[in-house]
């Protein structure tokens, strides 16, 4: 990744603090912090009840150290490291292994902006359709990305509903075996 | 077998749903993980709810209103406390959360009682070190701190109890040269509001981690003067 520097200003109007800073105040690392850890959340678990839950948890774990004056980037750190072990619990609970896991290279420095965090997730999940013959990605794209229904996608690729459910199914099987190539 | 449950995970997944917790294999992982990364390239989704970012908010204080109680915010923590003696060792934040896990405020780590008030800090023994005059005997009575400045050091050398200790005079966060005061026997960082205690002790701080005790110098008292073991100053 290594996505390149925080560029203050860069996601628009809004002020932004730059690395080697102080945050005053727990206010501050809260409200320049939380979309990042959400994005970084949603990223690894890709649903919205999940990463909103582990988002929380992850603050209320770092409260208590990060209350007080500290740099920018000692916060960044300590959240990212929390957000790790926060995400490697989530799975070892739900599923009883790490299904996704947050790198180190993986921080909150790493999404420097809500776009280029959305490209990153972009350009991951093309590369996995890449891969793929073409009514596979069509299928997953519409599903997954698109958030089409069965019914719609079905309705789009011009195939049955019982057939786009075989196809999807197909298709997310070549996907992983894909993840496992690599 | 558990492709039923990576079927419905699935399934949870694009209905925006919490998908259901089972036993997932090895065979699972691929899928899930592919899902997961399709997913995350919804076009919307990267961004919390403003609802959600409000409602954490809330907790957030509530929680610390419930905290404050003990110490007020603008407070530093004071690192020792009347019942027990708490002593440092984290240096790197990723260390102590690593080491605590989810649950934090690990960072402070108990030693047991420390008799000598030195429990923890390293002693600065330089390779080519020489026993080196910071004051007159005469001039550091009990209770007394002088600063020194021997150019390749700076420190403190205080006498309590009898005892004589020195300790760096550097803050062990980012290196600002600490000031005294004499009245409080305290070493204050004029950068982050740091304070040390004359013999080394971190006293309370405003740091997501404390910093670790001041490092001590060997110290002795020979004819009537106060040297230190440090090395040879610049040329």
């Amino acid at each position: 990744m290594g996505a390149g520097a925080d560029e203050p200003g860069a996601d628009g109007p809004q002020l932004r603090v730059v690395d080697g800073e102080f945050y005053p105040d727990w206010e501050a690392v809260y409200r320049d912090n939380v979309d990042r850890v959400y994005r970084l959340m949603f990223a690894k678990v890709g649903n919205r009840p999940d990463a909103e839950d582990l988002t929380a948890e992850v603050f209320l774990a770092a409260l208590r150290p990060l209350r007080v004056s500290a740099s920018v980037g000692e916060v960044r750190a300590y959240l990212s490291a929390t957000a790790r072990t926060v995400l490697a619990g989530y799975w070892r609970r739900t599923l009883g292994r790490e299904i996704t896991v947050l790198t180190d290279d993986e921080g909150l420095e790493s999404i420097p902006s809500e776009t280029a965090a959305a490209s990153d997730a972009t350009a991951r999940a093309a590369l996995i359709l890449a891969g793929l013959p073409e009514n596979y990605q069509r299928i997953l794209q519409l599903r997954f990305v698109e958030s089409c229904s069965v019914r719609e996608a079905a309705a789009a690729l011009g195939i049955s509903v019982a057939y786009a459910k075989v196809l999807q199914h197909r298709a997310l099987r070549r996907a992983a075996q894909l993840e496992v190539d690599r | 077998m558990s492709a039923r449950g990576a079927r419905r995970f699935v399934a949870d997944l694009l209905r925006g749903r919490r998908p259901r917790s089972f036993r997932a294999d090895d065979a699972d992982v691929g899928q899930l993980r592919a899902a997961i990364t399709l997913r995350a390239a919804q076009p919307d989704s990267g961004t919390p709810s403003e609802e959600f970012v409000t409602d954490l908010h809330r907790r957030l204080d509530d929680q610390l209103a419930t905290e404050q109680t003990a110490t007020p915010l603008p407070a530093p923590r004071p690192v020792v406390d009347s019942t027990r003696r708490r002593l440092v060792a984290a240096s790197s934040i990723a260390v102590a959360a690593a080491a605590a896990g989810a649950v934090v405020d690990h960072t402070v780590i108990s030693r047991g009682p420390a008799q000598s008030g030195a429990g923890g800090a390293q002693t600065l023994i330089p390779s080519n070190g020489q026993w080196r005059t910071v004051s007159a005997s005469a001039d550091l009575a009990e209770g007394g701190v002088q600063a020194f400045d021997l150019g390749s050091v700076v420190g403190f050398v205080a006498r309590t109890g009898g005892a004589l200790r020195a300790v760096s005079g550097v803050c062990t966060h980012l290196g600002c040269r600490l000031a005294l005061d004499a009245a409080a026997r305290r070493l204050d960082c004029p950068c982050h509001r740091t304070s040390f205690a004359v013999s080394g002790e971190l006293l309370r701080y405003q740091l997501p981690v404390p910093p670790a005790a001041l490092p001590q110098f060997e110290v002795r008292e020979m004819h009537g003067e106060v040297q230190v073991y440090a090395p040879p100053g610049p040329v």
